[in-house]
C-alpha cells in the first residue's frame, strides 16, 4: 500500500516539475535548461518565507510570482534575441541555469538548508499511515494539471497557444503575436518550475544545485511525452513508478538513474515515446 | 486613381541570398479580384510570403490601402484586415473546425454571427464544428480555408492556389463565393493560380509571373486572353 502511495506521490512531484518544461518545449521548441535554476529559485523562495517567519503556505504564491517575474525578465533580455537561433537559445538556457546557481551561492552560500513544511504529520489512510504533505502534493499536481488544461482548452489565450504549438507561421499569418505567446509561456514555465521547487523543499533540503537532478528527470520525461500533458502524466506514473520500485527493492542510487535509463530505452524502441500516433 | 488595396512596388526577395523575385510590381484595386498566374517554381508563393512579411524584402515596398507595411512582421500585416490563405499546411489539422474558424477572428465576439454568415456559403461547415479539421475531405478543407478567411470580414484577401486538386464542382462553388464577396462586400482579392479557367472566371485583371518577373499583364475580357495566358504558361 505504501509503495502504491509512493508511486502516486512521486509521479505527482515529477509532473509538477516537468509540466512547465513541457509547455515551454511545446511553444518554443527548445528545452529550457534553466528550468532547474528556476526550480532552485523556488526552493530559496520557500526558504525566504521560513526565514521571515511567515506561514509556510505563503511560499506557494511567492515562489510562483518570483519565478514568473524571473521568467519575464529572462525571456525579454536573453531569449527573445535568440529566437531565430534555437541552438544558441538552448545553450543560453544552459548557461542561465549555471548563472542562477552561482548567484544563489554568492548570495546565500553553499550550505544545505531546511524549510518548514506547511503540513506536518501523517494521515491514516487505508489501514496505514502516510505523510500528509506527500498526499497534499498529489492534490497540487491535479490542480496544476486541471489549471493548465482549462487555460489551454477553455480560453482564447489557450487556443492561440495551441495554434502556435502546432504551426507557428500559420498562426502568425492569422494575426497572432507569437512573440507574446512565447513571452507568456516562458514566464509561466518559469513560474511553474519555481512553484515546484517550493513544493519539493519540505521533502528534501535547499542547496544551490538542488534543481539539477530534477531538471535531468524532467527533461527525459518531456522527451518521452512529446507535447502532450496527458502523455506526461502517463510517463510520470510509469517511469516515476519504476523509480520507486527500483529504489525500494534495489537501491536508491540505481533508483536515481531509473528514469533516465528507462526513458532512453523507451525512445530507442518507440521514438514517439508515450505520445499517441 | 484612389489608393490601391495592395500596392507591390519593385520588390526583390527570396530565400537567403538567392533572389526569387526580381523587381515585381503590380497593384490590386479596391473591390477587384486580381489573378497572378504562373507555373510551379516561378515565385508565386514567395511573393505572398514577402507581402506578408515572412520573407524580408531585399528591395522595394509593399503598401495596403495607402499605408506602407514594408518590413512589418506577419501578425501586424494580418491585423490590417488582411486574410492570408497559404497553400500548404494552411489548417490546424488537429484542431476542430470551430477552433480553426475562431483563429480567423481577432476575438470571439462575433463568432456566432460569423458562422451563420459562412454557413450561407458553405452549409456543410456549421454542421461539422466539432470535427477535427484534418478529417474533412480535401474539398471541405479548402472551403474551411476560405470560410476562415471570411470570418474576420477582411478588406483584402490573399489566396494561394485554392483550386489545386479540387473537383470542378467545388471550384465553381469557391469561385461563386469569391465573386460574391467582391461584388457585395467590396473585398479586394489577390489570387495566385495555375488554373487559368478558374482565374478567368473570377478575376478582373491578371499578371503572369515567370522566373520571378512579370512577363504579361492585362484586363480579363479580351477574346484572346485565355490563349495568351496559356501560351505564356506553356513556354
Amino acid at each position: 500500500m505504501a509503495t502504491l502511495l509512493d508511486i502516486l506521490t512521486t509521479a505527482a512531484i515529477l509532473y509538477s516539475v516537468a509540466a512547465g518544461l513541457l509547455i515551454v518545449f511545446g511553444v518554443m521548441k527548445i528545452i529550457n535548461f534553466a528550468h532547474g535554476g528556476f526550480l532552485t529559485v523556488g526552493g530559496y523562495s520557500a526558504l525566504l518565507i521560513t526565514k521571515l517567519g511567515l506561514n509556510p503556505w505563503w511560499s506557494v504564491p511567492c515562489a510562483f510570482a518570483i519565478g514568473f517575474v524571473c521568467g519575464m525578465l529572462i525571456e525579454r533580455l536573453v531569449m527573445k534575441p535568440l529566437y531565430s537561433r534555437p541552438l544558441d537559445a538552448i545553450l543560453a538556457t544552459w548557461g542561465l541555469g549555471i548563472i542562477i546557481g552561482q548567484l544563489i551561492t554568492l548570495g546565500v552560500g553553499r550550505e544545505v538548508q531546511f524549510v518548514q513544511s506547511p503540513v506536518s504529520g501523517t494521515i491514516d489512510l487505508l489501514g496505514g499511515t502516510y505523510s500528509g504533505y506527500r498526499l497534499l502534493l498529489v492534490l497540487v499536481a491535479v490542480v496544476i494539471a486541471i489549471g493548465i488544461a482549462l487555460l489551454l482548452n477553455g480560453t482564447r489565450l489557450g487556443l492561440v497557444t495551441r495554434a502556435v504549438i502546432m504551426n507557428e507561421n500559420l498562426a502568425r499569418g492569422l494575426g497572432i503575436n507569437s512573440g507574446l505567446v512565447r513571452f507568456i509561456t516562458f514566464s509561466l514555465g518559469a513560474g511553474l518550475a519555481s512553484l515546484a521547487g517550493a513544493l519539493i523543499t519540505p521533502l528534501s533540503s535547499v542547496d544551490p544545485n538542488m534543481g539539477v537532478p530534477w531538471l535531468i528527470n524532467a527533461f527525459m520525461l518531456v522527451m518521452v511525452s512529446g507535447v502532450s500533458l496527458v502523455s506526461l502524466a502517463v510517463a510520470c506514473l510509469v517511469l516515476g513508478g519504476a523509480q520507486v520500485l527500483v529504489s525500494s527493492w534495489g537501491n536508491p542510487i540505481l533508483g536515481g538513474l531509473t528514469i533516465v535509463v528507462l526513458a532512453a530505452v523507451v525512445l530507442r524502441l518507440r521514438p514517439q515515446g508515450f505520445s499517441r500516433g | 486613381m484612389s489608393e490601391a488595396a495592395l500596392d507591390v512596388r519593385a520588390i526583390r526577395s527570396g530565400y537567403g541570398e538567392a533572389p526569387v523575385l526580381r523587381d515585381v510590381s503590380f497593384d490590386v484595386r479596391p473591390g477587384e479580384i486580381f489573378a497572378l498566374l504562373g507555373k510551379n517554381g516561378m515565385g508565386k508563393s514567395t511573393l505572398l510570403k514577402s507581402v506578408m512579411g515572412f520573407l524580408p524584402l531585399h528591395a522595394g515596398s509593399v503598401g495596403v490601402f495607402g499605408a506602407d507595411i514594408t518590413g512589418l512582421p506577419p501578425h501586424k500585416v494580418a491585423r490590417r484586415e488582411i486574410a492570408y490563405t497559404p497553400q500548404e499546411q494552411a489548417l490546424f489539422q488537429d484542431l476542430t473546425v470551430e477552433d480553426n474558424l475562431r483563429l480567423g477572428m481577432r476575438d470571439d465576439t462575433f463568432f456566432d454571427a460569423g458562422v451563420k454568415r459562412i454557413g450561407q456559403f458553405f452549409p456543410v461547415l456549421p454542421t461539422r464544428l466539432k470535427q477535427r479539421a484534418g478529417t474533412l475531405s480535401g474539398g471541405e478543407q479548402k472551403m474551411l480555408l476560405v470560410a476562415r478567411a471570411l470570418m474576420s470580414r477582411p478588406k483584402l484577401m490573399l489566396i494561394d492556389e485554392i483550386s489545386e486538386g479540387l473537383q470542378p464542382s467545388v471550384i465553381d462553388r469557391l469561385a461563386g463565393v469569391l465573386r460574391a464577396e467582391r461584388d457585395e462586400s467590396k473585398v479586394s482579392i489577390l489570387i495566385i493560380e495555375q488554373n487559368v479557367k478558374f482565374a478567368l472566371s473570377v478575376a478582373n485583371r491578371y499578371a503572369v509571373l515567370k522566373l520571378g518577373e512579370i512577363v504579361d499583364r492585362g484586363d480579363i475580357g479580351g477574346a484572346d486572353v485565355e490563349r495568351r495566358i496559356t501560351d505564356q504558361l506553356s513556354v
